[in-house]
């Protein structure tokens, strides 16, 4: 797995862990991202349960293990946070785990012992020292019960499955989108089939607007920096999205 | 009367939970490491309890069918008068038997329970150890800067799972070994019901005008003998493997814990 630092200052870093080239195929490949604030660090999806022996190596080389204080799920599915029950063998016994309230129980059965702290539905901060990351909701973008992560320092965004795109391996040489319009293909059909909600992408759009944005990483495939950031939530606000209603006799996806 | 419990449900109830329908590999030539034979050895033993498991899993319904029988011939009993006397008493049996066959009953489900759950804790652990074994590669190979703290925690980790592993096969060995007790519990309500149904016949014949019916009731016992006497023979063989691979799959759990 390699890793890469996307931001930089005195006690506060955002390290970025992926793109393992021995991950098997039949798993979908994942960004993990680390934040590092003092002596303390939180890890954002930290992943599915497959890939927690090479994130472990990839993060020894970084930061010793026992800063690892936080973890956050953007939200429930298995390639986020089934990893849980060995970051909870390996991490402090007080490692707090930060999920939408809708999920504690679900995930509980990755791990029923675990000390889940539960984000409302407005969201909320985690502070690290020095650092103060922003939980902005995110609901239906895809998971009903879903977080952005925002560090207004670093300015950067982890949107979890928000601009995701699944590359193919010859993609994976850069944590970067080198060129937005010939990315958009791997991007495209994951949008279009993942999200169902037009009032909810909207009102994300609207919501993250209004911040002040460097860099998006998202949980799959490449980030965006500098004018693809808003060339990516201009062309998320005009996809069309909701493709599994054709499957369901078309619908009227107007919501 | 309650239908009989065919030979061809008992069948296709343990056809349904044998090795190849379950999908459990009593095969362990598919992984060589320490690992994947405990894993082999784990789903062979759960495999095994499976299908004994199933073999007595009529036992409820028989119960109540033989309750019902008992019922019937004591209203047989009262109407043929002082002749019914003997077949009275022994109706008396048959619910002392009964109300056995239901205590077994109640504790084979108890141990089909258990033995569920301690083979799904068992695999999940077995999943969460190869993790943890990739994952002390992964940082050997790696040698990160930071590792040994890491090292330490997995490799304690690691030990706390094989731990865990060996409680979880030892209780399902406990199970299987609780597991044949009952079945020899059963095999006891076999040779008394059998010796039940002879008398109940040996009375028909002296009974008169009630033989047709006091035969009946010894006929329809007979059956009843017949299936429990089956549940028993098809449980005999699982049962006796299940015992000597939860043997060594105990040993072999602890031989991984001491290296």
């Amino acid at each position: 797995m390699i890793s890469q630092t996307i931001f930089q200052q005195p006690g506060h870093k955002w390290l970025a862990f992926g793109q393992d080239p021995n991950k098997p195929e039949k798993l979908i490949d994942t960004n993990q991202i680390v934040i590092i604030g003092g002596e303390s660090a939180i890890i954002l999806d930290p992943g599915g349960i497959e890939i927690f022996p090479p994130m472990l190596a990839a993060l020894t080389d970084e930061i010793p293990i026992e800063n690892v204080k936080h973890l956050f799920m953007s939200h429930q599915d298995p390639d986020i946070g089934s990893s849980l029950p060995l970051w909870r063998q390996v991490c402090n016994e007080n490692v707090e785990i930060h999920l939408s309230w809708l999920w504690t129980t679900f995930v509980a059965h990755f791990d029923a012992e675990a000390n889940i702290q539960p984000i409302p539905d407005e969201g909320g901060t985690i502070q690290l020292p020095g650092v103060s990351l922003q939980l902005i909701p995110a609901h239906y973008m895809h998971s009903s019960g879903n977080f952005s992560v925002y560090d207004p320092e670093a300015k950067i965004l982890w949107t979890g499955d928000i601009g995701a795109a699944m590359l193919p391996h010859r993609h994976r040489d850069s944590f970067f989108v080198e060129d937005f319009n010939s990315h958009i293909q791997y991007m495209e059909g994951f949008h279009r089939r993942w999200l169902g909600s037009i009032r909810a992408r909207d009102a994300w759009i609207a919501s993250v607007s209004k911040l002040d944005i460097d860099i998006i990483t998202p949980q799959h495939g490449l980030f965006f920096r500098g004018e693809d950031v808003k060339r990516f939530l201009d062309w998320l606000s005009r996809l069309n999205i909701g493709s599994g209603l054709d499957s369901m006799g078309g619908g009227n996806n107007n919501d | 009367m309650s239908t009989e419990l065919s030979a061809a449900e008992t069948d296709t109830a343990v056809e349904a939970a044998s090795p190849a329908k379950t999908g459990l590999s009593t095969s362990s030539t598919q992984d060589r490491t320490p690992l994947g034979r405990i894993q082999s050895d784990t789903n062979q033993l759960f495999s095994k309890c499976l299908y004994a498991f199933h073999s007595f899993g009529n036992l409820g319904e028989l119960s109540e069918n033989m309750r019902i029988l008992s019922l019937n011939a004591e209203l047989a009993a009262g109407r043929a008068g002082e002749k019914g006397n003997a077949v009275r008493a022994l109706t008396q049996y048959t619910r002392e038997l009964v109300a056995r066959l239901n205590g077994v009953n109640l504790s084979m489900l108890t141990l089909k329970s258990e033995t569920y759950n301690q083979s799904a804790s068992a695999l999940r652990t077995l999943h969460q150890l190869r993790l943890l074994n990739r994952a002390l590669d992964e940082l050997n190979v790696r040698k990160g800067e930071f590792a040994t703290v890491a090292v330490d925690k997995t490799t304690r980790s690691r030990a706390d799972k094989l731990s865990s592993l060996l409680d979880d096969v030892q209780g399902m060995t406990r199970n299987v070994n609780k597991l044949s007790a009952e079945a020899n519990g059963v095999s006891e309500v076999v040779s008394q019901a059998g010796s039940i149904a002879t008398n109940i016949a040996i009375e028909a014949s002296a009974a008169g005008d009630h033989e047709a019916e006091f035969d009946q009731v010894a006929t329809t016992m007979r059956g009843y003998v017949a299936q429990l006497h089956n549940m028993v023979d098809m449980a005999g063989s699982p049962i006796r493997d299940a015992g000597s691979v939860g043997t060594n799959l105990q040993e072999r759990t602890r031989q991984n814990i001491r290296s």
